[in-house]
């Protein structure tokens, strides 16, 4: 066989690998604005999340403030699994109110869907998406303390959470985080912001100079998981420089069919409805089920923190 | 290190091209027994090669490794020097006292509404919003486009960005700049900024090359108009117009 041949056929075999791996055998197929929803792969059983005592339990979703039909469905299944797994906490990834956010949009788009949760005491700790106006800090629901970018510890866990602005990612922000990463004594430190740093997402994707600023000092400092949004989709990607990244993006929302294929990246897209996840983490472990409008749970695993860098 | 102890959900990893070569090549001689070998050689080397082309266009440019390490090259060193650079600049000084000026005057009116809670209802943001809106709208009845962002920084800005988009990976900046930035809207200063208008992205590398601002106000591109946006009102300060180059 002729040598070029060969340098051929290693190329294809590469490129066709990364796109097959991508995807995985059940995202959905897009024929110009149709989508086909692939047959669902024989799968394993879902990893169950283990509902430990002493475990911080919690979800995470963005894009979700619409006040329409899907995401009062997501927030049903929401109120639904908490009745078995009482998570204390949802993290949002931004896009919290889309539109006007008049005091009855407030109403309509977030305290109505989640009032169970709301009753229950699970509180809301909000990210800002592009969608959102800069004084939603001061809503006493998303616990921004007035703030556009924060961070918080877990109740009793050794969890820090950090929250981002990614709009407008001034220096005084790049210093703050570069700090709060430093000083931060947690085992986990997780990060969410709107803005995807991977995304396979059609409308958007990834985020690359958002990428060249964050990354380096989540690699630095030893974030294990980061959460995205602004792609109306689920995603979750290989680990990147050993972080853990998740899009998150279809908290009501949904694009149908609407991501890149074949981005080395990905691991696992849900593009056909509206996903949450949910999380729980006990000691050096974080097992997380993403559960669609339908309450099926569409990707599950779990993932060690990472160690001591 | 993080360790990917195991997923579900996904079903089992497609093997790639390369680690089953039997079975394609087995279909293709069995149904091709009667084919010259050299010729459907030919023929899958020029599929390949079609393959890989049609291919290589669906896999974006995004696929660079994490970067690993913080910028702190001779380039990266020099970019920080130029910002610094630009932003003490002295066809900004005017602006920047603009700027003071207009802070003095929000911070003032501001000072006449009740304060605004950490853990405000929704109806109070509301209201603080536009009773501010209105207060800077009153006070500034006869502003117009160039009273903060004078003539002399709007030329410098002007050039600052067009250097900047030489200067830095200009493909990544536009796209996180276009990215839902909202080109058919019309805003005009004291106007309030549209409710339904999404805000474009403001990509750190710009951010870090403009003049800083204080917290009541931040940077934003509508079309292809950089313009000062008053968090707390909502509403347009002033504009520069073609900010952005084209």
């Amino acid at each position: 066989m002729p040598s070029a041949l060969l340098r051929y056929c290693a190329v294809a075999a590469v490129v066709a690998s990364c796109l097959s791996c991508a995807t995985g055998p059940s995202a959905s197929r897009v024929a110009g604005n149709a989508v086909q929803v692939a047959a669902p792969p024989v799968a394993a059983a879902p990893v169950s999340l283990p509902n430990r005592d002493g475990s911080l339990k919690f979800v995470v979703f963005g894009d979700f403030g619409t006040g329409e039909r899907g995401q009062y469905e997501l927030a049903n299944q929401m109120a639904v699994l908490h009745q078995t797994f009482p998570f204390e906490m949802v993290a949002t990834a931004g896009d919290n109110i889309y539109g006007s956010d008049r005091p009855q949009d407030f109403q309509r788009k977030f305290e109505t869907p989640y009032k169970p949760l709301l009753d229950a005491g699970v509180k809301f700790y909000a990210s800002l998406g592009n969608h959102d106006s800069r004084e939603q800090r001061y809503y006493k629901l998303f616990n921004m303390d007035g703030k556009l970018y924060y961070s918080f510890k877990a109740p009793e866990q050794d969890v820090r959470f950090i929250a981002l602005e990614s709009t407008y990612l001034v220096p005084e922000q790049i210093e703050w985080l570069e700090e709060t990463l430093k000083s931060a004594k947690e085992d986990w430190k997780i990060v969410y912001c709107h803005h995807p740093l991977y995304s396979s997402g059609g409308r958007h994707g990834s985020d690359l100079t958002l990428r060249a600023a964050l990354e380096p000092l989540f690699i630095k400092y030893g974030v294990s998981v980061v959460f995205g949004g602004h792609d109306h989709i689920y995603e979750r990607m290989k680990p990147q420089g050993g972080i853990q990244y998740f899009l998150t993006g279809s908290g009501g929302a949904l694009r149908k069919g609407d991501y890149r294929r074949g981005q080395p990246f990905s691991e696992r897209i849900v593009a056909d409805q509206q996903v949450f996840l949910a999380a729980e983490i006990f000691k050096d472990e974080m097992v997380f089920n993403a559960i669609s409008r339908t309450g099926e749970v569409v990707d599950s695993g779990v993932i060690a923190r990472r160690q001591g860098d | 290190m993080l360790v990917w102890l195991g997923h579900s959900g996904g079903g089992p990893p497609i093997a790639p091209i390369a680690t089953a070569p039997g079975p394609v090549r087995g279909t293709l001689l069995a149904s091709s027994a009667d084919v010259d070998v050299g010729r459907l050689l030919l023929n899958r080397w020029v599929l390949t090669a079609a393959v890989c082309a049609v291919v290589a266009t669906f896999v974006r440019a995004d696929t660079q490794k994490p970067a690993q390490t913080p910028p702190t090259s001779p380039s990266a060193a020099t970019a920080q020097a130029q910002a610094r650079e630009n932003r003490n600049a002295p066809e900004l000084a005017e602006f920047k006292m603009r700027v003071a000026e207009y802070v003095a005057l929000h911070e003032k009116l501001e000072s006449t509404l009740p304060k605004l809670p950490k853990e405000g209802t929704p109806e109070q943001i509301d209201r603080h919003q536009r009773a501010l809106g209105t207060l800077i709208g009153s006070s500034r009845q006869m502003a117009k486009q160039g009273d903060v962002f004078t003539q002399s920084a709007q030329v410098f800005i002007r050039a600052l960005l067009k250097r900047l988009f030489v200067n830095v990976d200009h493909v990544k900046l536009r796209n996180t700049i276009q990215d839902e930035n909202p080109w058919f809207v019309q805003v005009k200063v004291n106007g309030r900024y549209p409710d339904r208008v999404p805000l474009a992205s403001m990509p750190p590398d710009v951010l870090k090359a403009l003049p800083p601002l204080p917290e009541e106000l931040e940077y934003r591109f509508v079309g292809d108009s950089l313009i000062l946006l008053d968090v707390h009102a909502h509403i347009v300060v002033d504009l520069v117009p073609r900010a952005l180059p084209a």
